[in-house]
């Protein structure tokens, strides 16, 4: 055992392994922190105790005569109810780690029991809304792999008990001996506050300058003319257009806020958050497909922007956690994607075009889409004006598609697709030649399989690495 | 047949067609929802002028005729072939697909049938991976067809299983 098991209960249950106790998987029993109510009806408490203090300030201006009691009584049946609610929430869920086995317990009424094989966690995030991060907890929220409901969160622990449980989840998932202490960490990135807001407002702004320029067109067309209403409207537009692009741009900043990518034994670690704050790991071998995305108003810095699928990161609501690195210099970013790949170059990879026919289904953008594969991976390129590249591991395709309608038939054109789990990263090979596409997807079939063989053994990714990508 | 060639079934195989009563139950379907339809829009335009309403009824006869030969395309465009270590489904006759599912990504076989492909006899097989775009399905399989493929599938996806 560690340090301080989290708060551990019912001792007669599991009996507390001692110093040097052969590892026979160990029992433990566990049970949330007693804060939880006030953190989990944090907003709901909130808002209760604002309003209380808006009513009796009310009163303290004197508008009316004495304190409104029936309904001071109101937000303070809502208060204890909201916190009742949390307090049972705590009494009846007790989360068992038992051999390579979470199991959670919960329910007053209609008990629940869920069970989470270790060795299918997809990754391990300790979580810290703003709410719960007041009284120093923690949400510690599991991963699996699943298409629906794959997350199992525990909330609240507190912060060190969230951290000893994810570093024993972690251990125990690789399957490694439990009560492993945290792995030591070792630094990759972390953003440059500057770059951050730079780039967050670039991208923010880039094309919505347009919707900003409306309002003070409109405004001075109206001014000029004497028209009073139209020169209001332009004003009342502009100031509309920049509250949301500012609320998006601090929304992205706070939650991007102190960006650090590090990496560790169990995986890759990312940490970002302002209010809110949020630590992912990603263990080895777990990022399904990686894209390196450049917008348009990026380009002249260099900057670039990484994201992952990772199986059960889904949904928009998640979209957040599917971010590697919010802006980085190219070089770097696409040295660190090799090397999380397990030592791929891919500027190395033979990028083929589609035919010249492809413009008339694709006017423009068709001397982008270029793709190609070597022996690790497949690589597409996309986008003229703002630059995506996508990369898929062979061993991590799941199925492979061939795509024509007609008149990708008509022109004897054909798009390969590479199923990859849910995330952004959609990786294809768009407009190629119908028979060379099909001679794609064998291949890539080929490659998949002969790959899956390699890695049923020892899973590939940055475990022990060699050679870390150094920050220019 | 000019794109016969990027959509061939594998070398030295052949696809396996799915079953002809898929392309009954659909033209049932069809006949028994586009004829009302048109008769009764037909009928509206009957009320405004008479040649209006023949014409209304040419249209509409026209339509049910492509649809039922388009359903004879479809059914024809089906075809799967279980290999060694993947599964290939096409299908499609203007939108053209081809799937190849390795056994070893296979998380879970989906046998379905709806009470009008079940009045039909006719059951179809849905292969899903952790990826949600993987759009292997078959359709219009007969019961035995269909049971036979997913005793075959879960135990080959069993001998191959790789995790993610």
């Amino acid at each position: 055992m560690g340090s301080e098991p989290p708060a551990p209960v019912e001792a007669g249950a599991s009996a507390p392994v001692a110093e040097g106790t052969p590892a026979a998987p160990a029992d433990e029993t566990f049970r949330l922190h007693p804060l939880t109510p006030v953190a989990l009806g944090g907003r709901i408490l909130g808002v209760v105790a604002a309003l209380v203090l808006f009513n009796l300030a009310g009163q303290r201006a004197g508008e009316g005569g004495g304190v409104n009691w029936p309904l001071l009584a109101v937000y303070g049946g809502l208060a204890v109810l909201v916190v009742v609610r949390g307090l049972v929430t705590v009494a009846v869920t007790r989360y068992h780690l038992r051999g390579g086995e979470l199991r959670i317990d919960s329910g007053l009424f209609l008990k629940k029991s869920k069970r989470v094989r270790l060795n299918r966690v997809q990754s391990v995030d300790v979580l810290e809304p703003f709410a719960a991060r007041i009284f120093g907890l923690a949400e510690v929220k599991v991963t699996t792999a699943g298409t629906e409901r794959s997350s199992v969160r525990l909330r609240y622990l507190s912060l060190p008990a969230a951290r000893q449980l994810r570093a024993e989840l972690l251990g125990r998932s690789a399957g490694g001996d439990e009560g492993a202490p945290e792995a030591p960490e070792r630094p990759i990135l972390a953003v440059p506050h500057g770059q951050l807001i730079g780039a967050v407002l670039l991208e923010m702004v880039s094309w919505r300058l347009i919707l900003l320029l409306i309002g003070p067109v409109l405004a001075t067309v109206g001014q000029n003319n004497g028209h009073r209403a139209t020169a209001g409207v332009g004003v009342v537009l502009f100031l509309w257009f920049a509250v949301l692009i500012a609320h998006s741009v601090w929304r992205r900043v706070t939650t991007l806020w102190e960006f650090t990518v590090t990496e560790s034994p169990d995986g890759l670690r990312i940490r970002h958050g302002l209010f809110s704050t949020s630590r992912q790991t990603v263990p080895p071998g777990r990022i399904q497909a990686i894209l390196i995305h450049q917008p348009l108003s990026w380009r002249p810095f260099g900057w670039v922007q990484v994201r992952m699928n990772v199986a059960g990161y889904a949904g928009n609501a998640n979209s957040k956690s599917t971010m590697l690195l919010p802006v980085a210099d190219r070089a770097f970013a696409t040295a660190l994607v090799g090397w999380v790949l397990g030592g791929v170059d891919l500027e190395s990879i033979p990028l083929t075009r589609p035919p010249s026919r492809a413009r008339l289904r694709c006017p423009l953008w068709w001397r982008a889409q270029v793709a190609g594969s070597d022996e690790r991976v497949f690589v597409a390129r996309h986008g003229l004006w703002s630059r995506t590249m996508d990369v898929v591991p062979h061993e991590r395709t799941q199925s492979v598609r061939l795509t024509a309608g007609p008149m990708q038939r008509a022109l004897g054109l054909a798009t390969m697709h590479l199923d990859s789990t849910r995330g952004p990263v959609k990786p294809r090979a768009a407009n190629r030649d119908a028979l060379e596409a099909r001679a794609m997807v064998d291949r890539q079939v080929e490659r998949a399989r002969a790959a899956r063989r390699v890695s049923a053994g020892a899973p590939s990714g940055p475990a022990v690495a060699e050679a870390t990508p150094s920050a220019s | 047949m000019v794109m016969e060639g990027p959509f061939a079934p594998p070398r030295d195989q052949s696809w396996s067609r799915v079953s002809p009563r898929l392309a009954r139950m659909r033209r049932t379907v069809l006949v028994f929802t586009g004829v009302p339809v048109v008769v009764a829009i037909a009928v509206a335009c009957g009320l405004a002028s008479s040649t209006l309403a023949v014409v209304a009824a040419v249209v509409g006869a026209a339509l049910i005729g492509l649809c039922w030969m388009s359903i004879g395309r479809n059914l024809r465009s089906w075809g799967y072939v279980e290999r060694a270590d993947d599964l290939l489904v096409t299908h499609g006759a203007l939108f053209k697909k081809l799937t190849v599912v390795p056994y070893g990504r296979m998380q879970l076989v989906d046998v379905e049938a709806g009470p009008i492909e079940r009045s039909f006899g006719l059951v179809s097989v849905k292969l899903h991976t952790a990826a949600a775009t993987t759009d292997a399905k078959v359709c219009g399989l007969t019961p035995d067809t269909a049971s036979g493929l997913r005793d075959r599938l879960t135990q080959l996806g069993e001998a191959h299983a790789s995790g993610l």
